[in-house]
C-alpha cells in the first residue's frame, strides 16, 4: 500500500504538467484574443501587436508554457491578464478563501440538519416518519438552484428583512446565511442518507451483541462499523467541500454576489484570462487528486477487502 | 463473495459480480422486484412520461416555438388559450418547455449513448481486459481530465470549441448542400454533448473497467479462453452482458446531472441557441442571466417555475429510479 | 470599451447588449462588457444616464441643508485598472474619476461643457495653438504634497512613456508637440510643455484644433505624485495619492472599494464619509430593497411594480432622462445579402419597433429612427426614418437581388452570448423578419471574447447587442466615426463618398449651423441606405434612489458624481 501511495504521489506532479499544458492548448485554440479584448474598440492591428508582445503572446506554445513550469517551479504563476500588474497568487487566493469558508458554512448547516435527522428517521424505521424525512430530504436534494436561490433572497431578505440578500463580508457575517443554506441543504439530504444506513446497519447488527458475549474484545469487533460510521460523513463532507470550492458553487456566488474562487474562474474563462484559469485549474487538480488518494486509503481501512494494486 | 481488487472504483456495485451471464429470467426478476416500489415505479413512470413529452412535442404543441404574438405578452395561465401562459414576447410556455424537454431527451440520450455507452464501455472493456499499457493511458488522461472542475470544464469546452464546431458545420452545408445542420440545432447538441463527454464517459469507464477486471479471472472466462474463444467474443459474449446491470444503475444516476449541466450551458448562452428553446435558456432568459430572478419570482411565477419544475422532477425521479435499481440489482448492497 | 476618438471632442462608449437585454435595461450590461459575469450589477452605464435631475429629481430641498457624514453604497464592477493614465473604459473610469483630477472637468450641463478643475482659467493662444493653464492657489495632494504646474509636466510625460504602457496617451496627448516623440522611445520630454512657473503651464499643440481642451478631461490628462508613483512601483495604485473629492481607502478585489473624503480637496470638501462600491454583484433589486445598496436602476422585470403608485417603492422612483445611446443592428455591407440596399430597408421596414418598445420593454426604450439622440447637440427631428411597414418591406424585398429564398445566402446575426442577455430584441426582431418578410435568419450568441475579434476582423454579417454612448457632446463621433468609410470602427464597412465629404466638411466648418446641417444631411444618407437597423436611443430611464440620498445628480457623462451627494438620515 505504501507503494501504491507513493506511486500516486510522483504522479501527481506529471498530472499537473499535464493539465497546466491542457489549459495552455484551449488557450491557443480559442477564438478570442487577451490583449484584444483589453483593448476593446481601440484595437488597431498595431495596438494589438504591440500589446500581444507585451504580454508574451507572440511567443509560440511550447515557448509560453515552459516559461510558465519554470515560474511556476519558483512559485510565480504569473500575472493576470485583465487585471493590470496583479499576481494571479494575489488573486486567487483571497477568492478561494471565500469559497472556502462559504462551503464550511454550509457544511455546518448540512451536517446539523443532516445528522440528526438521518439518525431519526432510521429510530423511526417502519413508521410514515421515515419515508417522509427520505423523500422530502430527496426533493430538497433535486431542488435547482435556479429556484433555491431567489426564492431563500425573496423571502428570508426582501420580504423578513432578516438576513442581507447578497455580499459578502467573512464566515461569521449574516450574509453568509442564505448562500450556506442554498448550499446547504441539498448536503443535509446526502447527510441524512449515510446517517440513516449507519444507523440501521448498527441497529442491525445483533451479531456483536453474540460476538460480544464470546468474549471477543469490544474494538475488534467493532472496529469496520466504527470506522466506517466515523469515515463515510467524513470522505462525504470532504468530498463535498471541495467540489463546491472548485466548481460546485458557481451559480450561487453569482446569485450572492460573493467574490468567490469559481466566480473568478468563470470570469477567467470568458476573458480569455488563461494566467488565473491555468492557476485555478492546477489547485484544483493538486486538491482533486490528494483528496481522491485520501479516499482511496480511507476506503481500504473502511473495507480491507479491498486492495490498493 | 467475490473479491473487487479494482482500486479506483468504489461503491456498492462491485460486490455483485455475477458469475454467469445473466439470463432473461433473471431480468423479469428485476423487473418484478422493481415494480414493488411504489416511488420508484411511479417515478420511472413520470420520466417516461416528460420524456414522451419531449419526443412527441411537434405533436402536442399548441403553438410555433417561435411564434412571437406583442398582443398577449406575459399573459398568465387561460384555459384553452395558452394554458401556462406566455412569456415577454407572447410565445406560448408550454409549447416551448415541451420543445425545451426535447433538448433535454436529445442530449440525455446522445450524450449517454457516445459518452456513456460507446466511449466509457468500450474504453472499460479494453482497459480492463488488456491491462498493460493501454489500461495505463487510459486511466492517465481520465485522471487528467477528471481532476478538472466539473462544471466549469463544461463551460469552458463549450465557449472555447463552439465557434470552431459550427463553422466547420456551416462549411459542410455549404459544400455538400445539406441543410439544417445548424438551424436545427443539431450543432448545438454535437457542442453540448461534446462539452459534456469528460462528465460522462470516465465514471463509466472506470466502472466497466473494474468489472472486468475481476471477471477476466472469473471461471467461465478462463474456460473460454482455454477453449480458444476469441478476444472479441469473450469480451461481447462472456464479459459484456455482466457489466449491463452496473451500467444500467450508474447511467440512471448520471443522467440527472447531465440534463442539469445542459441547463447550466444553455443558461450561460453556451448552450442551445434561439429561439430553439431549452429549458436552460428559459430560465436564463426569464432571469436575465439569474439578475431578475428574484423579481420574477415574485412578479411572474409561472414563467421561472414552469421549466423550474420539468428540471427539479426529471433530476428527483432519476435519482429514485437509480436508487431503485441499485437495490434490485445489486441486492447485496445497502 | 470607451474610446475617444481623435478629431473632435466626443467620444462614445461602446456598451454591450444595452437595451436589448432580457431585463430590459442596462443593469445587464456592464460598461465595461468585457467584464461580464453574468449578474445583475448597476453600472456606470446603468446609474449614470441622462443629462441632470431636472424636473424629475428626487427632491433636494431640505431645511436642515446638507450634512456632513454617511456612507452612499452602490454596486459597480471590477475595475480593470485604478491607474488613470491606463484608463479606456467606463468601469475604471467611473471610479478613477472621484479620485484623480485634472486640468478641466466636464459640466454636468451640456450647453457649457468644460468647467476649470485644478486650473482657475486658461488662455488659448498663438491662433489656438498654445493653451496657458493657470492653476489654482495653494493646491494639494491628498498627502498634503502641493501640486505644481511641474507635477503636470511629469504626470503627460509619464502617461506617454512606453512603460507606462498606456494605450490611450497618443489619442489624448498626441496633439502636444513632443508626445508623439516620447510613445515612440525616442524622448523623455516634450517640448510643447513648458513649467513657466510653479503655477503656470504653458501646452504647445501641433494645429489648432478645437476640441484639445475637450481630451484634457480624459483620466490620461490627470495629474499623479511623481513621489507616489516612484515609490511604489506597478502596484502604486493599490495606494495612490491623488486630487480629487475623494481618496481610495481600500480596494479588495471583486469585493468592493471603499473611497473616503480628501481633506485635502481643493474645493468643498466630500458630505460623504465614504463611498462603497460592492463589486462582488447580486441580486440588485433585492438589495436595495433590502437597504443594502441606495441606488438601482429598474430592470423590466421589476418595472410592473415600481411603476405602482399603491406601492411603497414607487416613492423611491426617479425618471431619468435617456442617455445618449443607441442601439443597433448592424450589417456588414461587404458581405451578401447585406451590399443591397433594397434589401437592407426592408429588413428595417418589416420591424415595428414602437410595439416592441410599448409590448416588451414597456417603453424603458424609446425607438430610435435616427442616429443621433433626442436632446444631443445635432439632433434633429427632421430625420425621416424608416419606419413600420409590412407592405413597403414586402415590396423592398421583391425588388432585392435576394428576394428569392432559395438564392439567398444564410443570415447569421450574432449577439454576444454572455454578460448581457441578448436574447429577447434579437428574438422577437428575428420572427418579425421571418412573419413579415418569410426571411429565417439564425441566430448566433457568442462569447464578448469572440464577438469582439469577429467584429474587428469583420467577420461578423450582422450583429446586434452593442450600442453607441456619447461622452462629449458633438455629433462628430456617431457620424464621423461610426459610418465614415475610413474609420475603424464602421465594422460594417459602410462607404458612400457623400457621407464622407459632409463629415470632412463638418471637421473644418466654423459655422455650428452649418457644421450641425452637414451632419444631420450624412445621417439622413445613412439612415436612407439603411446601413444600420437603429433600435432604440437611451437604455434607461428608470432608477431608484433611497429617500434619503440627496444631491444624486445623473448624467450621462462621466463627472465626479459624488462629491455633492448627502445622507439625510
Amino acid at each position: 500500500m505504501l507503494a501504491y501511495i507513493l506511486r500516486r504521489l510522483l504522479w501527481t506532479p506529471v498530472l499537473l504538467l499535464l493539465a497546466a499544458f491542457f489549459v495552455f492548448f484551449m488557450g491557443s485554440v480559442a477564438p478570442g484574443d487577451p490583449a484584444e479584448l483589453r483593448l476593446g474598440n481601440r484595437a488597431t492591428p498595431e495596438n494589438i501587436e504591440k500589446l500581444r508582445e507585451q504580454m508574451g503572446l507572440n511567443d509560440p506554445l511550447h515557448m509560453r508554457y515552459i516559461r510558465f513550469i519554470g515560474n511556476a517551479l519558483q512559485g510565480d504563476l504569473g500575472e493576470s491578464y485583465v487585471f493590470q500588474g496583479k499576481k494571479v497568487t494575489a488573486l486567487i487566493g483571497p477568492r478561494l478563501l471565500v469559497s472556502l469558508q462559504l462551503n464550511i458554512a454550509a457544511m455546518l448547516i448540512a451536517l446539523t440538519v443532516g445528522l440528526p435527522l438521518g439518525f431519526y428517521a432510521a429510530k423511526r424505521q417502519g413508521t410514515k416518519t421515515d419515508p417522509a424525512i427520505v423523500i422530502s430530504m430527496l426533493i430538497l436534494y433535486a431542488m435547482p438552484v435556479f429556484f433555491t436561490a431567489p426564492f431563500l433572497i425573496l423571502f428570508f431578505a426582501v420580504k423578513l428583512h432578516w438576513v442581507p440578500a447578497a455580499g459578502w463580508s467573512g464566515m461569521f457575517s449574516t450574509q453568509v446565511i442564505l448562500p450556506a443554506l442554498t448550499i446547504g441543504i441539498p448536503g443535509a439530504a446526502i447527510f441524512v442518507r449515510h446517517m440513516r444506513a449507519s444507523t440501521l446497519e448498527v441497529i442491525g447488527q445483533e451479531y456483536i451483541r453474540t460476538a460480544h458475549a464470546k468474549g471477543m474484545s469490544g474494538f475488534v469487533v467493532n472496529y469496520r462499523h466504527v470506522a466506517r460510521n466515523a469515515l463515510l460523513p467524513i470522505l462525504t463532507l470532504l468530498g463535498f467541500t471541495l467540489a463546491g470550492v472548485f466548481g460546485g458553487s458557481l451559480i450561487v456566488e453569482l446569485i450572492y454576489g460573493i467574490p468567490g474562487v469559481s466566480r473568478l474562474s468563470l470570469d477567467a474563462i470568458f476573458q480569455r484570462d488563461f494566467p488565473v484559469l491555468t492557476a485555478f485549474v492546477l489547485l484544483g487538480s493538486l486538491m482533486l487528486v490528494l483528496a481522491n488518494l485520501v479516499i482511496d486509503i480511507a476506503y481500504t481501512i473502511v473495507d480491507p477487502r479491498i486492495r490498493l494494486q | 463473495m467475490t473479491q473487487a481488487t479494482s482500486s479506483t472504483q468504489q461503491g456498492p456495485q462491485e460486490q455483485s459480480v455475477a458469475e454467469l451471464p445473466p439470463n432473461l429470467g433473471h431480468w423479469r426478476q428485476v423487473w418484478a422486484r422493481f415494480r414493488r416500489r411504489k416511488l420508484a415505479f411511479a417515478s420511472l413512470m413520470i420520466v417516461l412520461f416528460i420524456y414522451l413529452l419531449g419526443i412527441f412535442a411537434p405533436v402536442i404543441q399548441t403553438h410555433d416555438y417561435q411564434d412571437t404574438n406583442l398582443a398577449k405578452t406575459q399573459q398568465g395561465p387561460e384555459w384553452g388559450g395558452n394554458w401556462l401562459g406566455t412569456d415577454r414576447l407572447g410565445r406560448d410556455i408550454y409549447t416551448r418547455v415541451v420543445w425545451g424537454i426535447q433538448t433535454t431527451v436529445i442530449i440525455t440520450i446522445t450524450t449517454f449513448i457516445t459518452g456513456s455507452l460507446f466511449l466509457g464501455v468500450t474504453m472499460g472493456l479494453v482497459a480492463g481486459y488488456f491491462r498493460g499499457w493501454i489500461d495505463a493511458i487510459i486511466m492517465r488522461i481520465g485522471e487528467v481530465i477528471s481532476a478538472f472542475p466539473d462544471i466549469l470544464l463544461i463551460i469552458l469546452l463549450a465557449a472555447t470549441l463552439r465557434p470552431r464546431i459550427v463553422q466547420l458545420a456551416r462549411d459542410i452545408e455549404d459544400s455538400t448542400g445539406i441543410t439544417g445542420l445548424v438551424s436545427s440545432g443539431i450543432v448545438d447538441y454535437v457542442v453540448i454533448g461534446i462539452a459534456l463527454l469528460p462528465l460522462s464517459w470516465f465514471g463509466m469507464m472506470r466502472l466497466v473497467r473494474g468489472q472486468v477486471l475481476a471477471l477476466r479471472e472469473a471461471e467461465y472466462v478462463e474456460a473460454a479462453r482455454a477453449m480458444g474463444t476469441s478476444t472479441p467474443r469473450i469480451l461481447f459474449r462472456h464479459i459484456l452482458p455482466n457489466v449491463v446491470s452496473p451500467v444500467i444503475v450508474s447511467v440512471s444516476f448520471g443522467i440527472g446531472a447531465i440534463a442539469l449541466s445542459e441547463v447550466i450551458l444553455s443558461f450561460f448562452g453556451l448552450g442551445v441557441q434561439p429561439p430553439r428553446p431549452s429549458l436552460g435558456v428559459m430560465i436564463g432568459e426569464v432571469t436575465a442571466r439569474g439578475g431578475a430572478s428574484v423579481s420574477v419570482l415574485r412578479d411572474h411565477p409561472e414563467q421561472l417555475l414552469t421549466p423550474i419544475i420539468v428540471v427539479w422532477l426529471l433530476i428527483f425521479c432519476w435519482n429514485i429510479v437509480g436508487d431503485a435499481m441499485n437495490d434490485v440489482l445489486n441486492p447485496r448492497a445497502r | 470599451m470607451r474610446r475617444i476618438v481623435i478629431g473632435m471632442a466626443l467620444s462614445l462608449v461602446l456598451v454591450a447588449a444595452v437595451a436589448c437585454s432580457g431585463d430590459g435595461s442596462a443593469t445587464e450590461a456592464p460598461a465595461l462588457p468585457t467584464s461580464t459575469p453574468p449578474v445583475a450589477r448597476v453600472t456606470q452605464a446603468a446609474i449614470a444616464p441622462g443629462l441632470q435631475d431636472k424636473e424629475d429629481a428626487p427632491p433636494v430641498a431640505s431645511e436642515s441643508g446638507p450634512a456632513t457624514g454617511g456612507v452612499f453604497n452602490t454596486l459597480w464592477s471590477d475595475p480593470p485598472t485604478m491607474d488613470p493614465h491606463l484608463v479606456t473604459d467606463g468601469t475604471s473610469y467611473g471610479i478613477v474619476i472621484e479620485i484623480f483630477s485634472g486640468l478641466v472637468r466636464l459640466g454636468a450641463d451640456t450647453s457649457n461643457p468644460f468647467e476649470p478643475d485644478l486650473a482657475e482659467s486658461w488662455s488659448v493662444l498663438e491662433g489656438g495653438t498654445v493653451y496657458e493653464f493657470k492653476l489654482r492657489n495653494d493646491l494639494k495632494f491628498s498627502n498634503g504634497d502641493p501640486v505644481t504646474a511641474q507635477d503636470f509636466k511629469w504626470s503627460f510625460e509619464r502617461a506617454a512613456h512606453p512603460d507606462t504602457a498606456s494605450t490611450v496617451a497618443e489619442e489624448f496627448l498626441g496633439d502636444i508637440v513632443g508626445i508623439q516623440d516620447i510613445v515612440d522611445g525616442n524622448a523623455s520630454s516634450a517640448s510643447g510643455i513648458e513649467v513657466v512657473d510653479e503655477r503656470t503651464l504653458r501646452l504647445t499643440i501641433d494645429a489648432p484644433k478645437a476640441y484639445f481642451i475637450a481630451k484634457l478631461t480624459y483620466p490620461t490628462a490627470f495629474v499623479l505624485n511623481k513621489n507616489n508613483v516612484e515609490s511604489l512601483g506597478r502596484n502604486w495604485s493599490d495606494e495612490p495619492v491623488s486630487t480629487g473629492p475623494f481618496i481610495l481607502k481600500e480596494y479588495r478585489i471583486g469585493q468592493r472599494i471603499r473611497l473616503a473624503r480628501n481633506d485635502n480637496f481643493w474645493d468643498r470638501t466630500a458630505y460623504l464619509d465614504e463611498v462603497v462600491f460592492n463589486l462582488a454583484g447580486g441580486v440588485s433589486m433585492a438589495m436595495y430593497e433590502n437597504d443594502e445598496i441606495d441606488i438601482t436602476s429598474v430592470g423590466l422585470a421589476d418595472l410592473e411594480r415600481v411603476q405602482d403608485p399603491t406601492e411603497e417603492i414607487n416613492k423611491d422612483l426617479v425618471e431619468v432622462p435617456p442617455n445618449f445611446a443607441v442601439s443597433y443592428v448592424g450589417f456588414n455591407m461587404n458581405e451578401a445579402p447585406f451590399d443591397d440596399a433594397n434589401f437592407r430597408q426592408a429588413l428595417n421596414h418589416a420591424v415595428d419597433k414602437q410595439l416592441i418598445a410599448d409590448q416588451v420593454f414597456s417603453n424603458l426604450v424609446k425607438p430610435a429612427y435616427g442616429i443621433i439622440p433626442p436632446g444631443f447637440p445635432g439632433f434633429s427631428a427632421e430625420i425621416k426614418g424608416l419606419e413600420f411597414d409590412a407592405q413597403l418591406a414586402k415590396d423592398l424585398l421583391a425588388q432585392s437581388a435576394y428576394a428569392d429564398p432559395a438564392t439567398r445566402p444564410r443570415i447569421i446575426l450574432t449577439v454576444p452570448g454572455t454578460g448581457g442577455s441578448p436574447g429577447l430584441t434579437t428574438e422577437v426582431i428575428a420572427d418579425m423578419w421571418r412573419q413579415n418578410l418569410g426571411i429565417e435568419i439564425e441566430i448566433q450568441q457568442v462569447e464578448w471574447a469572440t464577438y469582439i475579434q469577429d467584429l474587428h476582423r469583420g467577420r461578423l454579417q450582422a450583429w446586434s447587442g452593442l450600442s453607441w454612448q456619447a461622452d462629449y457632446p458633438d455629433p462628430q463621433t456617431f457620424i464621423d466615426v461610426l459610418f465614415r468609410s475610413t474609420s475603424a470602427i464602421n465594422y460594417g464597412g459602410y462607404a458612400n463618398d457623400q457621407v464622407d465629404q459632409y463629415v470632412v466638411d463638418a471637421q473644418t466648418e466654423q459655422d455650428a449651423t452649418k457644421r450641425v446641417e452637414y451632419y444631420n444631411n450624412a445621417e439622413q444618407i445613412v439612415i436612407s441606405d439603411a446601413a444600420w437597423l437603429p433600435l432604440w436611443w437611451g437604455v434607461d430611464s428608470k432608477a431608484l434612489v433611497k429617500p434619503w440620498v440627496k444631491d444624486y445628480q445623473f448624467s450621462s457623462l462621466t463627472i465626479a458624481k459624488f462629491k455633492d451627494v448627502w445622507i439625510d438620515k
